[in-house]
């Protein structure tokens, strides 16, 4: 090829790239929500003297040009690739994959929303328990906990993280389950822990809290694909995962009620299972207040676990030891509001959180 | 708006271009100069207004001063010119710190006037300031509002440089060639610097944020940021230049190069005829040589040069750490003009050491928030503030921003360019070169697209100045 070709080459495939980039973005349908992200993607900003006139008609139309690009999962693929294989980034875009497991880095230790945590749990405590209640704190560590000091990224000292909350939270008794998690014990793609991996962790919660466990674990494979909240984030192209759930006589008979929306919800959620985000099969998701009601219990134990996300794949799995167990979510309701829906006379406390929420603290109300 | 985004890129160019080459030529300013509207008014649209305003001054008093040549009444309309420009700059760009300084030192509690920085003013003015000094020194002035509207607000130069002069490019407003060449060199121009952009200088501009927000912060992160600050600046401004040379060109035009790597300079003396070239050239051809230059003895000249240096500071920003920064080449430069120049001339490599080290040293107080800031990463880099030399946060981004680092380094020599020349010259090697050229300028414009979808806002650093 001579420089007039390469010329005539340039201009050509440049002429074709703006102008085919410019005829696509504008007349390729757009979606609306991204799946691979699970967020909603930016609309199309509506035309005003106003908006122009702030600007904000501008910003918004930055956001969805961005948003609304043609083919946007694969660029993000390339991206990707590019930061994490040519510029040999050891992240993208914070998340990182080791082993072939995603995380996101999770530091540093934010001292003061460990204090906001406790001192939020402590308010509950003295708001709403006697002496009577045994109240009891357990931490579960996020997946960093596992992989990053392999694989070089910076963390937490998570062994001082929950010294320092079980120190904070000193009205509760700590109970470490640290010791029996591995990275395995998380979804690939996910936040979350796998629910057939943690029946040890189940256990070792009941024993602790004066109660035991049936014991009787059927394990159920899902068959739709999971791909985890980090795989969007990530961006990279890893195979899907699947999601397993116990079954078990107590939990075949037990029944849930959804204060949130006032109705009777299954302890898995099958159209959730092959929704947006499959996680949320265990008892609906993000759900403020839930009761659990075990008719074949051995024992009128009753428990009330506050809780983040984590909660709602081990909580079944703690049903055969209790008669009725409730979750709350204080994220999204605050504590001021439980005395109308929750009895704690004659309830053990069980607060149980992961990191990733205690070191954000701010979403607890 | 942002060369640097999907909306400039997909949207605002093509229909810019198909439009430009649609029109015929006598349309075509009028063309650029909507387009430039357009594009300066996305992202400043409270300020177009007073763009307009300049612009309409700047014709005006143009047209006076020509008229008025020669008499006294042509040198008060330049200095009018002159004055009204340098009041606008002054009224949005440093008044709060004056009154700030005022207050600090009268104890008097004025109020801050709180007004935004317009986007690109001290570049607009400037031009605006050198039409009309060159008319008022006998050139001629633009009769055609449109012609000379189009050159001051023109989009690819408008609001971060180079500070194109009127005279450079008045024959071309009227008559421009346009070549299937001179497009694919503009084409080539605009991708590199594209990539200065996009894959270098926004990845470094992210170390800094690191460092900036690390709880355990090292010595060696100290240098880190130093170092990554320092080919950040680079990138982003010349990487900005080199989208703006390209585009001009794709547009029939040829501006001024802007930088000449730099950070290869053996003295501060030149290094500022390799940084920031049309800024530097201005403010010799209107402030150093009226003042003087070097005709009125040494201690004029030392003298010049200090006016010349706390300008160019304070050009950068209201700002003490700006001040100082001028300062400190100011004194670089007396010390070498004085005794140092011809030292560095028979040192080798100790000299591009020297250099380097003292505009890393400049650039650390440049982009300090506050002096205190500044010394405080100064003193950081010599283990000031019982830092640790390295910690395992600073390891990791080391390693993590080992490559942008490496490609930073290369890239801001003349290495790559050096090598493709001396293949160019085989004729092996060119038809290589021919061919691969297309197929990197392509995959480097889908990378940086990927970039730009991933990505957030990034806005060029020298929009501010």
């Amino acid at each position: 090829m001579n420089g007039k070709k390469k010329d005539i080459a340039l201009c050509f495939i440049f002429l074709t790239l703006f102008l085919g980039g410019f005829l696509l973005c504008l007349f390729l349908p757009k979606e609306k929500y991204s799946d691979s992200e699970r967020r909603m993607l930016s609309p199309k900003p509506e035309w005003s003297a106003q908006g122009i006139g702030s600007g904000r008609f501008m910003t918004e139309f930055e956001s969805y040009a961005a948003d609304t690009f043609p083919f946007r999962d694969s660029f993000r693929e390339i991206k990707a690739l590019t930061a994490l294989k040519i510029f040999a980034k050891q992240d993208n875009n914070g998340v990182y994959l080791s082993d072939g497991f995603l995380s996101a880095m999770e530091y540093p230790m934010n001292e003061a929303s460990i204090v906001r945590a406790a001192e939020r749990f402590r308010y509950v405590c003295e708001k709403y328990l006697t002496e009577e209640n045994k109240v009891y704190l357990s931490v579960i560590p996020d997946k960093n906990c596992f992989l990053a000091k392999e694989s070089g990224h910076p963390s937490m000292d998570y062994e001082a993280f929950e010294k320092e909350m079980a120190q904070k939270a000193d009205f509760a008794e700590y109970i470490p389950i640290s010791d029996l998690l591995e990275k395995e014990d998380y979804y690939k793609t996910d936040t979350h822990w796998r629910q057939e991996k943690i029946t040890d962790v189940a256990e070792r919660l009941a024993q602790a809290m004066g109660t035991a466990l049936s014991g009787d674990y059927k394990i159920h494979t899902l068959e739709s694909n999971f791909y985890g909240v980090y795989y969007g984030q990530a961006a990279l192209p890893l195979p899907p995962e699947k999601i397993q759930y116990i079954t078990g006589t107590d939990l075949d008979d037990c029944t849930v009620y959804d204060w949130q929306n006032h109705r009777e919800i299954p302890v898995y959620d099958m159209e959730k299972a092959v929704g947006r985000d499959p996680y949320e099969m265990f008892l609906s998701g993000s759900l403020s207040l839930l009761t659990i009601r075990n008719p074949n219990a051995r024992a009128d134990k009753k428990l009330v676990i506050f809780r983040d996300s984590f909660g709602s794949s081990i909580a079944p799995l703690l049903v055969s030891g209790y008669g009725q167990i409730t979750l709350v979510d204080i994220r999204y309701i605050h504590p001021d509001y439980l005395e109308q829906f929750v009895d704690f006379d004659n309830c053990d406390v069980l607060f149980l959180y992961s990191t990733l929420v205690l070191n954000h603290s701010d979403t607890i109300k | 708006m942002l060369f640097s985004s999907i909306s400039f890129l997909y949207y605002f160019l093509p229909l810019t271009l198909a439009f430009y080459f649609a029109v015929p030529r006598r349309f075509k300013n009028a063309v650029l100069l909507l387009a430039s509207f357009l594009f300066y008014g996305w992202g400043e649209p409270e300020y177009v207004a007073l763009m307009g305003l300049a612009i309409l001054l700047g014709y005006g008093f143009g047209l006076l001063v020509e008229r008025y040549r020669g008499k006294k009444a042509g040198k008060i309309f330049c200095a009018l010119s002159v004055g009204i420009s340098l009041s606008l700059l002054v009224c949005f760009k440093y008044a709060d710190f004056l009154i700030q300084n005022i207050n600090g030192v009268t104890g008097l509690q004025l109020s801050l006037l709180r007004l935004s920085l317009p986007i690109g003013i001290s570049f607009y003015t400037f031009q605006i300031i050198s039409y009309t000094m060159d008319v008022y020194r006998g050139e001629q002035a633009q009769k055609n509002l449109i012609d000379l509207a189009a050159y001051i607000a023109m989009f690819p130069q408008l609001i971060a440089g180079p500070i194109v002069r009127y005279f450079h490019i008045a024959g071309q407003l009227t008559h421009r060639e346009y070549s299937l060449s001179g497009t694919a060199q503009g084409i080539r121009r605009f991708v590199i610097g594209l990539a200065k952009k996009i894959l270098i200088a926004n990845q470094l501009g992210e170390l800094c944020g690191i460092y900036r927000d690390a709880q355990e912060k090292s010595v060696l992160f100290c240098w880190m940021y130093a170092i990554g600050f320092m080919l950040h600046i680079y990138f982003d401004f010349s990487g900005y230049s080199d989208m703006a040379i390209g585009l001009g060109r794709i547009l029939g035009f040829r501006f001024q190069e802007n930088f000449n790597y730099p950070y290869i300079s053996a003295s501060i003396t030149e290094f500022w005829r390799r940084w920031h070239i049309s800024l530097g050239a201005w403010f010799r051809d209107y402030v150093y040589i009226p003042l003087g230059g070097n005709r009125k003895g040494r201690r004029r000249q030392l003298f010049n040069i200090l006016v010349v240096w706390l300008l160019t500071g304070l050009w950068h920003g209201a700002a003490w750490n700006f001040i100082l920064w001028g300062v400190l080449f100011a004194v670089l430069l007396t010390v070498e003009k004085l005794w140092l120049l011809q030292k560095l001339g028979k040192s080798g490599g100790l000299s591009h050491l020297y250099t380097l080290f003292w505009v890393m040293v400049s650039f650390v107080i440049f982009n300090g928030e506050n002096l205190g800031q500044a010394f405080s990463d100064l003193a950081g880099m010599f283990g000031g503030g019982g830092l640790p030399f390295v910690t395992q946060e600073t390891l990791y981004y080391l390693l993590s921003f080992k490559n942008v680092l490496l490609a930073g380094v290369i890239g801001a020599t003349p290495a790559v360019s050096g090598l493709a020349g001396k293949l160019s010259e085989k004729p092996a090697g060119s038809k290589i070169l021919n061919l691969l050229e297309p197929v990197a300028l392509t995959a480097l414009m889908l990378v940086m697209t990927a970039y730009l979808v991933d990505g957030s806002f990034n806005p060029f650093l020298y929009f501010r100045f």
